[in-house]
């Protein structure tokens, strides 16, 4: 039975990848396998890449002054939160949010095999990010110390302690939240509040990152010292990765008996809380005149009140949102020093200051992507707008127009402040709030493009087509290789012109590529929606 | 008022509906009823728009759903047999984005929202979230927005299907005065009871074919609407 509703919770999540929509047939073994090689391909080589690359530039100056322990325990850290900060949230609405909860309560199937199940997924998932980081760092420390038995055993019983504390952190902050959610009143803003909180702290950390690992790295021995003295536990967890049995017997005995606690607990709470509708406050209906708006207007409403209702889809959809105005305050106090000294610091390419900015600021629309799941968001609802008399271009319009708005508002906000705050010419400023508005909307109808194209309507938890759809994958990936070439044509070839010109060439290209869409959209779109 | 020929719609190999016609005058309760899979809902979603078809043509006076399809909606309103509805809003803003599909003015939609949801008492939930809603009353959230805007067709998918016996007892009688003041319903339904009470004409559909079409009198004669379809059924 376990095995079942973990095949079916994988196949939900990955459904994109075993199912065509567009042929309504599952897909061939050869285009499985292919879609399958593409994600590790891009799951390794990008996170891989980058924890390997911090991996060789710690590994070897801590294990020469005798701090292999601190290498273990920052590099343990970094993979803690990594495999936590996206399991917290799927834990909980894989545990309490998922739609076929009720179903599965009613047949017989125990209630400890619902939670494994779902316990058995959030792990799988949690411990694919988690590898990447761990990988690279047994790696290296092999390759750097040599191969001994003990560090192999140990090596895996790490790989154990830190995958079900990760489990454990995640079930204990998931069912904090679903206990939280059930009394708050405002839960999404709340719940988006208190993740953007943790985002923030997160950047914080990340843009300290490298005055931090200087510091370690120059002070490894003190450091090592000082947390063998105060944190002794810190220091023994560390020590596991070295091949200390003994340490490692002792967490792994511990980490077993947190995760039977956290274990019990769950299955106690899991029905009362599954199956509990929350706090919903009597609110009294008062007769009121409301504005009657257009059918475009009607629909644009819908689709704001889909994206603010949803904490889910604000955060993994919306989050360049604040990322935006934030770059924009950063340019208008430090665009001013910023800019002369990226000009010294790449001097043979003077005037890449203004490119690298759109950059920056369309790398940070990449972030908003509320078109490419919005129609799988549709699921079981679609009936209503395909009965109604609504054009299906109209509707795809309206999924287009709320991320141009969600987007083109803050980009607005960030160009402007951007523009007071650096010494472009008056071209270059037009260019600067031209070309990334041009991007906003571009970026809206690729987006639109691929959610009517890869659409996932059945699903039993929205987290899939926010999160792990192919379609939102398609999104987020292709605006990084866009917005990427945009930067390394300049600087291998479009450096040879001026700025404007440049920038020119690709408002004109983005115009054309977006009408070339919208055409495509208003007919052949259109068409797809209607037959969905 | 509605009119169906030829109607075929195929899922891979097999006929879900198969060469189906059938029309529905103004003031006509036409019951549609045939077993689990036999095709209704798949007929029912061809007329609203929502399944594309394969063969036949299906219009409302003269308006072809698929020439012009948002034309021929303003005229028909749809309630599927599980109202799945936006989760997300509540009552009266799902109510106010129905009406501003259909352009109700500000005054009318209060009006209609007022009259209906008093009759299916619903009136103080409007401001809940849908999600708080139990299935009763999203049934009756969806039989306002159907109604409110007057349209000439109603399509039901088992409309009675998790309402209370009050409710479904001012559902028949909604139906009945919108058919007495010149629109049309068509519905499904598995409670034959209900079909033979209430229904002027009938149909009975069979893997896909409509084996007996006519007034309530032609197709059950003197025996009981009930003994007829499992007859026919057994054949």
């Amino acid at each position: 039975m376990l095995k079942t509703l973990v095949k079916k919770q994988l196949f939900e999540v990955f459904k994109g990848y075993f199912y065509d929509a567009k042929k309504n047939k599952m897909r061939s073994k050869l285009a499985i396998a292919g879609w399958f090689v593409f994600f590790v391909l891009i799951v390794v080589g990008l996170l891989g890449g980058m924890f390997l690359a911090l991996s060789m530039s710690l590994c070897a100056p801590m294990t020469e002054v005798g701090m292999d322990c601190l290498y273990f325990l920052i590099m343990g850290t970094i993979s803690i939160f990594l495999g936590a900060f996206g399991s917290v949230y799927n834990c909980y609405t894989a545990l309490y949010l998922s739609k076929d909860n009720d179903l599965l309560l009613a047949l017989p199937i125990p209630v400890r095999t619902i939670v494994a199940s779902r316990l058995l997924n959030v792990y799988l998932m949690g411990t694919m990010y988690l590898l990447t980081v761990m990988i690279p760092m047994e790696l290296v420390y092999m390759i750097v110390t040599g191969v001994t038995v003990s560090k192999l055993i140990c090596g895996l019983l790490l790989f154990f302690v830190i995958s079900f504390f990760v489990l454990a952190l995640s079930c204990v902050l998931g069912l904090a939240v679903a206990k939280i959610s059930l009394k708050l009143k405002h839960k999404s803003f709340a719940t988006v509040f208190i993740t953007i909180v943790f985002i923030a702290l997160y950047y914080v950390v990340y843009f300290k990152a490298g005055d931090i690992i200087r510091d370690i790295l120059a002070n490894a021995e003190s450091y090592g010292e000082r947390i063998k003295g105060a944190a002794y536990v810190l220091y023994l967890f560390g020590k596991i990765g070295t091949g200390d049995i003994l340490c490692a017997v002792i967490f792994t005995a511990v980490m077993t008996a947190i995760t039977v606690v956290i274990w019990k607990l769950l299955l106690k709470s899991f029905t009362s809380i599954a199956t509990a509708t929350g706090k919903v406050e009597r609110i009294r209906y008062t007769e009121k005149t409301v504005r009657q708006k257009s059918v475009f207007g009607a629909v644009l409403f819908k689709e704001f009140a889909r994206f603010t209702a949803s904490p889910n889809y604000m955060l993994n959809c919306g989050l360049g949102i604040l990322l935006l105005p934030a770059l924009g305050v950063y340019m208008l106090l430090q665009g001013h020093v910023l800019l002369p000294q990226l000009k010294e610091a790449i001097s043979d390419r003077p005037d890449c200051g203004i490119i690298l900015l759109c950059t920056a600021l369309c790398l940070m629309t990449a972030m908003i992507d509320t078109a490419a799941p919005s129609v799988s968001l549709e699921g079981k609802d679609l009936w209503i707008l395909q009965s109604l008399p609504v054009k299906p271009a109209a509707v795809l319009r309206a999924k287009a127009m709320t991320q141009i708005l969600l987007a083109g508002v803050p980009m607005l906000i960030a160009c402007i402040l951007s523009m007071i705050g650096t010494d472009f010419t008056i071209s270059e400023k037009i260019l600067l709030l031209v070309m990334p508005l041009m991007y906003v909307v571009f970026s809206a109808l690729v987006n639109t493009v691929i959610a009517i194209k890869f659409p996932l309507l059945s699903w039993t938890n929205e987290t899939e087509p926010i999160k792990h759809s192919g379609g939102v994958f398609i999104s987020i990936m292709g605006s990084w290789i866009i917005v990427t070439l945009f930067a390394l044509i300049y600087m291998f070839f479009g450096y040879e012109q001026s700025t404007t010109i440049y920038m020119l060439y690709w408002v004109v290209a983005l115009l054309v590529l977006s009408l070339i869409m919208t055409a495509w959209l208003e007919k052949r779109g259109a068409a797809i929606f209607a037959e969905l | 008022m509605l009119e169906i020929k030829n109607l075929t719609k195929t899922y891979g190999e097999k006929k879900a509906v198969d060469d189906l016609s059938l029309s529905i005058q103004a003031g006509e309760i036409f019951g549609f009823i045939g077993h689990n899979g036999a095709g209704k809902s798949t007929t029912l979603k061809s007329v609203v728009g929502i399944l594309q078809f394969d063969e036949g043509t299906i219009t409302i006076d003269g308006i072809s759903v698929k020439d012009d399809p948002v034309k021929y909606k303003k005229d028909l309103a749809y309630i599927p047999d599980n109202p799945d509805l936006y989760d997300y809003m509540s009552g009266i803003k799902y109510l106010n984005f129905i009406a501003d599909v259909f352009g109700i003015s500000a005054t009318a939609r209060k009006e209609k929202i007022k009259k209906y949801a008093d009759l299916f008492e619903i009136t103080n939930d409007l401001a809940l979230p849908i999600a708080a809603y139990s299935h009763g009353m999203k049934q009756k959230l969806a039989l306002i927005s159907a109604w409110m805007h007057d349209p000439k067709l109603i399509i039901m998918d088992e409309p009675f299907v998790g309402l209370d016996p009050k409710s479904s007892h001012l559902l028949k009688e909604m139906m009945r005065e919108h058919c007495d003041n010149g629109g049309a319903i068509f519905f499904s339904t598995h409670v034959l009871e209900v079909a033979e009470k209430l229904c002027d004409k009938v149909a009975i559909i069979n893997h896909g074919k409509l084996i007996k079409v006519g007034t309530m009198d032609e197709v059950k004669g003197d025996d009981s609407l009930e003994d007829v379809f499992l007859e026919l059924e057994a054949v």
